[in-house]
């Protein structure tokens, strides 16, 4: 190698490219993909239950959800409020109920949930993850305990890591060759929007990989933790401090006003309130506990404050930050991206989109630069065959999945059992025959069938929601509704994309083979191996 | 002050792109001599450094950052964009 120089090391840096790519680029897609429509994920909590208005005032959500708990469960063990605002579908309020002696904690998803509609109602509204699914999936998948999933997830990101920095390196060029675009031209055009797409958003590339490992990082490396801390508690409060619990009198006395509380905590803890937990309610020992809301400062690890619930007293604040917190806080809060204005929320998602059609080009390149070099294009060696046929599967049966699974939340009857549950194993059922689809027939019409069934679904629910719904394109464009407008158009706009890229691939005529293979079929191994630029 | 940051990552980005030969012959008819180029550079590179200035005034020193990296993105997107897809000139192929 070292005879070879810059040239070996290049060489050597497109085949870590090639492969760390291709080796988990199948689960990376999907990761990425959901992470980008994961950024709307409140304004798909919103589009996701079209029966509710937009909240204008906050206040009155949260009284109602007060009265609602109050009524509902006086004496539970505690409730917990997702602080509504302008951009949450309403309150999402849940309760636990006191733990009955000799029974064990019930785990798993608590059942005692409620949405506070915007006029301060328990509302009615159809049951849905919402954009919820998007973000959870992201990094824990779905139909696998979680703990795998986010292994494997880890794993995609590192190879995501490594393939980003050897792709530097290998495609070296792409700096020179920063502001070109090759159209029509086969394997160049695919190679230069792979390019494009990655340089254009590299900063948000490196960002948004390197941060996503901080995410996993203590599950990935545990060492360092393990070393400075005796147990988990002792972690755990450090990263996540918590006041002491408090013990239930029996004494019942009533519970101050959590509106005006809200205000109070707001200002001690310098910006808006996301989340409130009430732990023994309707007691003489009841307290209040309020975190500044994500959205508020760039940290994830956002303060809290804690009440006496009866007096209204501050009693207790999380310590102020050390620099090992902040940290941490501030990568994940970059990678989450929460605190972003609408603009740059935008901004995260067109370079989401980059992200996804970067990998999802790269995984194409990877049989465009090989078919031309198989012995007998007809008949593929098997690794190709598998690869070609994956990718059909893979990066033209997710976004189908999701078209699907958007439909099925507009369709399936509202009063159905396990409903949220079956809108997500629509998407699954979708893929998966997307999958069948790829092994059993030819990939090339494929392309065309999924690409194109994706664009009419996705561009056909903004007419859907136009004459079944309340909150068609119009009717949010006149109550000056940016988010829902922003998704309808969105659709629209992914829809058409999807349309041009099946007549393209319709349209497509593979490339006579050239004669030069046949002319020279021993080429010098350096120029067959040469590294894509 | 965000705008001003976004039109010097935008002039940046657009003197980066002319300062290539292709981009340079077919908007501005010939091809650019190395002195030229390394001209255009440096006002590209002076653009991108005077941008962050504003950003940090716009949005201070925690989020001024954030928004000096996405305004460059923004930049180079848009000019990529503009000097792939507008047509060039009639008689500049």
């Amino acid at each position: 190698m070292s005879e070879l120089g810059d040239k070996g090391f290049r060489q050597s840096q497109a085949f870590l490219h090639t492969w760390s790519g291709l080796l988990l680029g199948w689960v990376l897609f999907a990761v990425f993909a959901a992470g980008t429509i994961a950024f709307y994920r409140e304004g798909l909590n919103r589009w996701m239950r079209p029966e509710l208005a937009k909240v204008e005032q906050p206040e009155k959500v949260l009284a109602g959800a007060q009265r609602f708990l109050q009524e509902k469960a006086p004496d539970a063990k505690s409730w917990s409020i997702y602080l509504p605002s302008g951009s949450t579908p309403g309150a999402q309020v849940s309760w636990r109920p006191q733990p009955v002696e000799g029974e064990a904690p019930r785990r798993g998803r608590n059942r005692n949930q409620v949405m506070i509609d915007a006029n301060g109602e328990p509302a009615k509204v159809r049951e849905t993850r919402g954009g919820e699914f998007f973000y959870r999936f992201h990094f824990d998948l779905y139909y696998m305990p979680v703990i795998w999933a986010r292994w494997l997830v880890g794993v995609a990101a590192l190879l995501m890591l490594v393939a980003i920095l050897s792709g530097i390196v290998t495609h070296k060029k792409i700096f020179r060759d920063f502001f070109t675009l090759r159209r029509g031209k086969g394997q160049r055009s695919w190679l230069d929007g792979h390019n494009a797409t990655a340089v254009l958003a590299l900063p948000f590339h490196l960002m948004i990989t390197y941060t996503g490992l901080v995410t996993l990082a203590v599950m990935l490396l545990p060492w360092a933790t393990s070393a400075a801390f005796k147990d988990e508690a002792g972690y755990f409060e450090a990263l996540y401090p918590e006041p002491a619990e408090v013990e239930r009198t029996g004494r019942a006395a009533s519970l101050v006003d959590l509106t005006t509380l809200v205000r109070d905590a707001e200002q001690r803890l310098g910006g808006k309130a996301g989340y409130l937990e009430v732990s023994e309610p309707g007691d003489a020992a009841a307290r209040v506990g309020v975190i500044r809301s994500g959205a508020s400062m760039l940290s994830s690890r956002t303060p809290r404050i804690s009440y006496d619930g009866t007096t209204g007293k501050p009693v207790w604040a999380s310590p102020e930050a050390g620099p090992a917190v902040v940290t941490a806080g501030s990568m994940i809060g970059l990678h989450a991206g929460r605190y972003s204005s609408d603009w740059l929320r935008f901004l995260y998602f067109l370079c989401g989109v980059a992200g996804s059609v970067m990998v999802a080009s790269g995984m194409v390149l990877w049989t465009v630069k090989r078919r031309e070099k198989l012995h007998d294009p007809a008949r593929p060696h098997f690794g190709f065959k598998l690869v070609e046929r994956l990718n059909v599967a893979a990066i033209g049966g997710f976004p189908l999945g999701v078209a699907v699974m958007l439909w099925a939340n507009r369709l399936l009857p509202v009063e159905m059992a396990g409903r949220a549950a079956w809108e997500v194993h629509c998407l699954f059922l979708a893929w998966g025959a997307a999958l069948m689809l790829g092994i059993v027939r030819k990939p090339q019409p494929n392309w065309v069938a999924l690409l194109g069934l994706t664009g009419v679904l996705l561009a056909a629910l903004p007419v859907y929601n136009l004459f079944a719904t309340e909150r068609g394109l119009f009717a949010s464009l006149w109550s000056g509704d940016g988010v829902l407008a922003g998704i309808d158009i969105a659709l629209l706009v992914f829809g058409a994309a999807f349309l041009a890229l099946a007549r393209r691939v319709a349209r497509h005529k593979p490339a006579a083979p050239r004669v030069r293979r046949r002319a020279a079929p021993v080429q010098p191994v350096a120029a067959q191996m040469e590294p894509a630029e | 002050m965000t705008a001003l940051a976004f039109l010097l990552a935008l002039l940046a980005f657009a003197l980066f792109g002319l300062s290539t030969d292709e981009h340079h012959r077919k908007r501005l008819g010939a091809r650019p001599d190395a002195v030229t180029v390394l001209r255009l550079r440096g006002a590209a590179w002076a653009a991108v450094a005077a941008a962050f200035p504003f950003a940090i005034a716009a949005q201070g020193w925690v989020f001024g950052p954030i928004l000096w990296v996405a305004l460059l993105m923004l930049g180079a997107g848009l000019v990529f964009l503009a000097l792939n897809l507008i047509p060039a000139p009639a008689g500049r192929k």
